[in-house]
């Protein structure tokens, strides 16, 4: 069974202002996916719709087979969320945030929590409010993960870290990913964090995916090719290639991705185009989404 | 572990973690029946996701750098025959890919290409009998 289910999702703010314009995917159990877009792609909307906390104007979804808005309690029982601008009661202390959540939770393991209790250096005693946000996000986490729940939801969750308390996040998340064998669904703008932990990218431009693929097949059959700005091809020609996702017009080159592996796209450029001496490449996470983001303006 | 994963490299994970490895057997590093570690305890050190540790281990496992057996942690295969040898072959082949392809779009002539080649191996060995020599002082 699909843990989670997107089928054709829209959601407006208000009219003609549309946030998600028909989305579709759905993650299998065990699956890591990465949610990328910029800022406004509509990734934070989808999260929160995949929690219930907010409806889908059109489409449907189902978590566990489940509609979120229908079956609150029994959906949140097994997911975990954790968001960039969670707030926690700022007046409790540590220790009173983590017994609500045992409370809520019967699958609640003890040894888990005190085990990230320790590994986090939290102190049970300690106000919510004179945490550092470093500290008050591993609360969070504590909270979301120690039910050993089936989903994991982050939204942003090293948003605002330093590269280590990011890592010691990442870290968590793995070893629940291990331990408990949880489906997780995460949205990051830290490119190198994704590509560490996701084994499958969607990528989320103005409300619709643009790409949606395993990990490894992003870096070996996509293709970044450096066209030089010389004899006769214009973005125009080069857009219109079926395997062609974007061009992007730079100084003296254009910069095009085509979903084929570099040898290949030499050739076909060679072929179709009439373009040779193209530098073809693979390339890292951070610049394929750039390249892709970009490239669709 | 020895293994330093770079995500800005456009290589894939999986790939990195398998040429490393491949690269340690080769250099005799990581000897025959040395274990490596479990994909679990390789994933939670290093951050990175379960099932590329899987990926990678399985692709080993099938070029015949690592093997598994019931029940126990992988382990470095035992080098038969002149496999040590071929590893050693193909890590430089991989290694002189790129430098080929310099030569091609540089329109180097091949027999320049090679003298270059061999007066920097010289110079190489000349440097490492002068540190010899410095540590016997």
């Amino acid at each position: 069974m699909k843990v989670v289910e997107f089928v054709n999702i829209h959601r407006a703010y208000k009219k003609g202002f549309d946030v998600l314009k028909g989305v579709t995917f759905s993650i299998e159990p065990g699956e890591v996916v990465g949610l990328l877009g910029k800022n406004g792609a509509g990734k934070t909307t989808l999260i929160r719709i995949a929690m219930g906390m907010l409806e889908a104007q059109q489409g449907e979804v189902r978590i566990f087979g489940m509609d979120p808005r229908e079956k609150p309690i029994e959906v949140k029982r097994r997911i975990g969320y954790v968001s960039e601008d969670q707030i926690l009661p700022p007046f409790l202390r540590v220790g009173e945030v983590i017994d609500m959540h045992r409370g809520l939770f019967p699958d609640w393991d003890n040894d888990m929590a005190l085990r990230l209790s320790e590994r986090f250096g939290l102190s049970p005693r300690e106000r919510i409010r004179s945490l550092s946000k470093g500290q008050a996000r591993q609360v969070a986490l504590l909270c979301a993960v120690s039910h050993k729940p089936e989903l994991l939801l982050l939204d942003e969750p090293a948003g605002g870290l330093d590269p280590a308390a990011r890592r010691e996040f990442l870290e968590t998340s793995i070893q629940l990913l291990n331990e408990a064998g949880s489906t997780i669904l995460f949205s990051s703008h830290h490119l190198t964090d994704v590509e560490r932990m996701a084994g499958r990218v969607v990528m989320i431009h103005e409300g619709s995916i643009l790409v949606d693929s395993d990990m490894d097949a992003l870096h070996e059959d996509y293709t970044l090719a450096l066209i030089p700005r010389v004899n006769g091809a214009t973005t125009k020609k080069i857009i219109a290639h079926e395997d062609c996702l974007s061009v992007r017009e730079r100084s003296d080159a254009m910069h095009a991705v085509f979903r084929l592996d570099p040898s290949r796209t030499a050739a076909v450029l060679e072929r179709d185009l009439g373009v040779t001496g193209v530098n073809c490449r693979n390339v890292a996470l951070e610049d394929m989404f750039i390249e892709l983001v970009e490239g669709q303006e | 572990m020895l293994i330093v994963v770079d995500p800005h490299s456009g290589v894939p994970v999986y790939r990195q973690i398998m040429d490393q490895v491949k690269f340690h057997v080769a250099t005799g590093l990581l000897k025959p029946g040395e274990e490596l570690p479990s994909t679990r305890a390789l994933s939670s050190e290093m951050g990175i996701n379960p099932m590329t540790i899987s990926k990678a281990y399985s692709f080993l496992e099938r070029d015949g750098v690592v093997e598994r057996r019931p029940g126990r942690p992988l382990v470095v295969k035992a080098h038969e025959g002149g496999a040590l040898k071929d590893r050693k072959i193909e890590q430089l082949r991989e290694s002189f890919a790129p430098t080929v392809r310099m030569v091609k779009q540089l329109g180097i002539n091949e027999n320049e290409a090679i003298r270059i080649l061999i007066d920097m191996l010289s110079s190489a060995s000349a440097g490492d009998t002068d540190r010899e020599r410095e540590n016997e002082k």
